[in-house]
């Protein structure tokens, strides 16, 4: 006898779309939320009228929301107001330079003309393939289960841009960028994208470079704050009765004869299902909740074997001003030889951050209505270890905080943002884990090398354990918003496969 | 066809061995960190 038909373990954006494609279509599904709020890593922290993103600042490829909300039998803009975001960019160098990135392609190549005229024309073959990657490739990709190298051929008999892609698998994000840009400054500004998947530019595959592309596609924010998206998402599973309690942690995925057959909270109350759909991230799911007991060991090794993605911790600013700023997002950027030394010496070596580069966004750009008249909300995120070798985060929040602001004041040039501070919070590495139970505080789950992508990332629907589904940045297409609820459309799609539709 | 497959093997590792030499230091370097995870693919390709 079932409790429901589902459970669905995370109100993330992967776990809430496919909850409420399951709901659509009949099933008796429970959504278990272990904080106060839904949205995971899209979510919202506010404190003195100021509203702040606490991970996803902006939208791309919306397209694939678009897809979500169809297959609900509902329209985007009756839930969702969304703000175009332009420019996608602006910049700050440490040598004093600014400028920024428009969202029209043909005005951003101006302003790489202005460092290079060669790179004109390769700006122009740079954006032709990330344009047919972009709508070829990548978006087939996210919605589609990519479990086996079968898939992946499916694919790419669909969308022959991907062919051209495979040659850039080989080859890291720095050395794609170098085989198109003469300009060391134009492959500068390019280079945060690698750290956008958690891997600095060395290390971070170079078909990514690509997919950086599809800011230029168009960039939303939505009026009120990221946490729209989950937010409206969540209403219309509510719609269709679907149900979330929140507070509620899971302890253990119920096992019965192999199979996931619920879920165990940790005050001991059990829920019997159908199936189990798991929006935490995989090593959590599989070593702790499903238990090594209970899997084969060759599933225990595969689960060992992936390293959790980098931390980020952030620093969220109340100001009285209207910051010196040019855009949505800035990138106070460094060197590409720089960042990668951040993850190889500073990184390694469980340094707190005391160089490199920042992005900070700038949400009251797009909706003032997020602070009250006349301030402004800053969020300003880096890269740093989960680990420090200086003491515990808890204890260096301040230490990280002034070291941040001396960067844009000095470095960066905003000087005098101090004076306009009425509030600061530092969210760390070790808060998020808290939060949100993500080990070593991993905002994209586990590191999205090319060795842990498609076929080689945990599957949508497990192999180990049957009756198991996976969503969310641990499974294809790995971390950030459409990739997300890309994982939660695709789900959806095996589990109805596998259920049949109720209704 | 026992030749022709040992034709074949040399050839594939006469040019990765070339492919090698002729990397950027910072190809080789990603290549070496994918490389460590190569002996997990099999294991990761069934989750």
């Amino acid at each position: 006898m079932y409790d429901y038909d589902a459970v669905v373990i995370g109100a993330g954006l992967g776990g809430l779309s496919s909850a409420a494609i399951l709901a659509r279509n009949g099933f008796k599904t429970l959504v278990c939320e272990n904080t106060n709020h839904i949205g995971g890593c899209c979510s919202t922290y506010e404190e003195n009228g100021y509203s702040f993103d606490i991970g996803a600042s902006i939208v791309e490829l919306s397209w694939i929301i678009d897809e979500l909300f169809e297959k609900l039998g509902r329209k985007v803009s009756d839930y969702i107001d969304w703000i175009p975001v332009d420019p996608i960019y602006g910049f700050l160098t440490a040598d004093g330079k600014r400028f920024t990135y428009p969202v029209d392609p043909d005005e951003t190549r101006k302003v790489i003309t202005g460092f290079s005229e060669a790179d004109g024309p390769r700006w122009d073959r740079f954006q032709k393939l990330g344009q047919s990657a972009i709508r070829e490739a990548f978006g087939r990709i996210m919605t589609t289960p990519f479990a086996t190298f079968g898939d992946a051929m499916k694919v790419m008999a669909k969308a022959p841009s991907m062919v051209k892609l495979v040659k850039y698998m080989g080859m890291n994000f720095e050395s794609t960028l170098k085989s198109f840009f003469s300009s060391e400054q134009v492959r500068a500004s390019m280079s945060l994208q690698s750290y956008f998947i958690g891997l600095p530019p060395a290390l971070c595959p170079g078909y990514i470079a690509f997919l950086a592309y599809a800011e230029h596609e168009g960039i939303y924010y939505p009026r009120g704050g990221m946490v729209q998206i989950p937010g409206s998402i969540a209403k219309i599973f509510g719609e269709y009765g679907g149900e979330i309690r929140f507070d509620t942690r899971v302890k253990r995925v119920l096992m019965d004869g192999g199979r996931a057959a619920g879920v165990e909270l940790m005050d001991g109350t059990q829920i019997r299902s159908r199936f189990v759909v798991s929006n935490i991230n995989a090593k959590t799911l599989y070593l702790e909740h499903v238990g090594r007991e209970n899997l084969p060991a060759w599933a225990v090794k595969a689960v060992e074997s992936y390293e959790v993605s980098i931390p980020a911790p952030m620093i969220m600013l109340g100001l009285d001003t209207r910051p010196d700023l040019d855009a949505h997002h800035t990138f106070c950027y460094t060197t590409i030889e720089e960042m990668n030394a951040i993850w190889f010496e500073d990184y390694a070596s469980r340094k707190l951050p005391d160089r490199g580069f920042m992005l900070v966004s700038w949400p009251t750009h797009a909706d003032p209505s997020l602070a009250p008249e006349g301030h402004h909300c800053l969020n300003m995120v880096t890269f740093a270890p989960y680990e420090l070798a200086d003491g515990d985060w808890d204890d260096l929040k301040e230490r990280y905080l002034e070291t941040q602001l001396d960067f844009l004041e000095h470095r960066f040039g905003l000087k005098g943002i101090r004076d306009h501070i009425t509030m600061a919070r530092v969210s760390t590495p070790k808060d998020f884990a808290r939060m949100l139970l993500h080990p070593g505080g991993a905002v994209y789950a586990l590191q999205n090398d090319i060795m842990a992508s498609a076929f080689f990332r945990p599957r949508l629907r497990s192999k180990a354990v049957k009756g198991l589904y996976l969503t969310g940045a641990s499974t294809h297409f790995g971390g950030g918003v459409p990739p997300t609820i890309g994982s939660g459309i695709a789900a959806g799609s095996l589990m109805l496969e596998d259920f049949g539709r109720v209704m | 066809m026992k030749n022709i497959k040992k034709v074949m093997a040399a050839l594939a590792l006469i040019a990765a061995v070339a492919a090698w030499f002729q990397a950027s230091e910072s190809t080789r370097r990603y290549l070496v960190y994918i490389g460590k995870q190569v002996p997990y693919l099999p294991y990761r390709y069934f989750i």
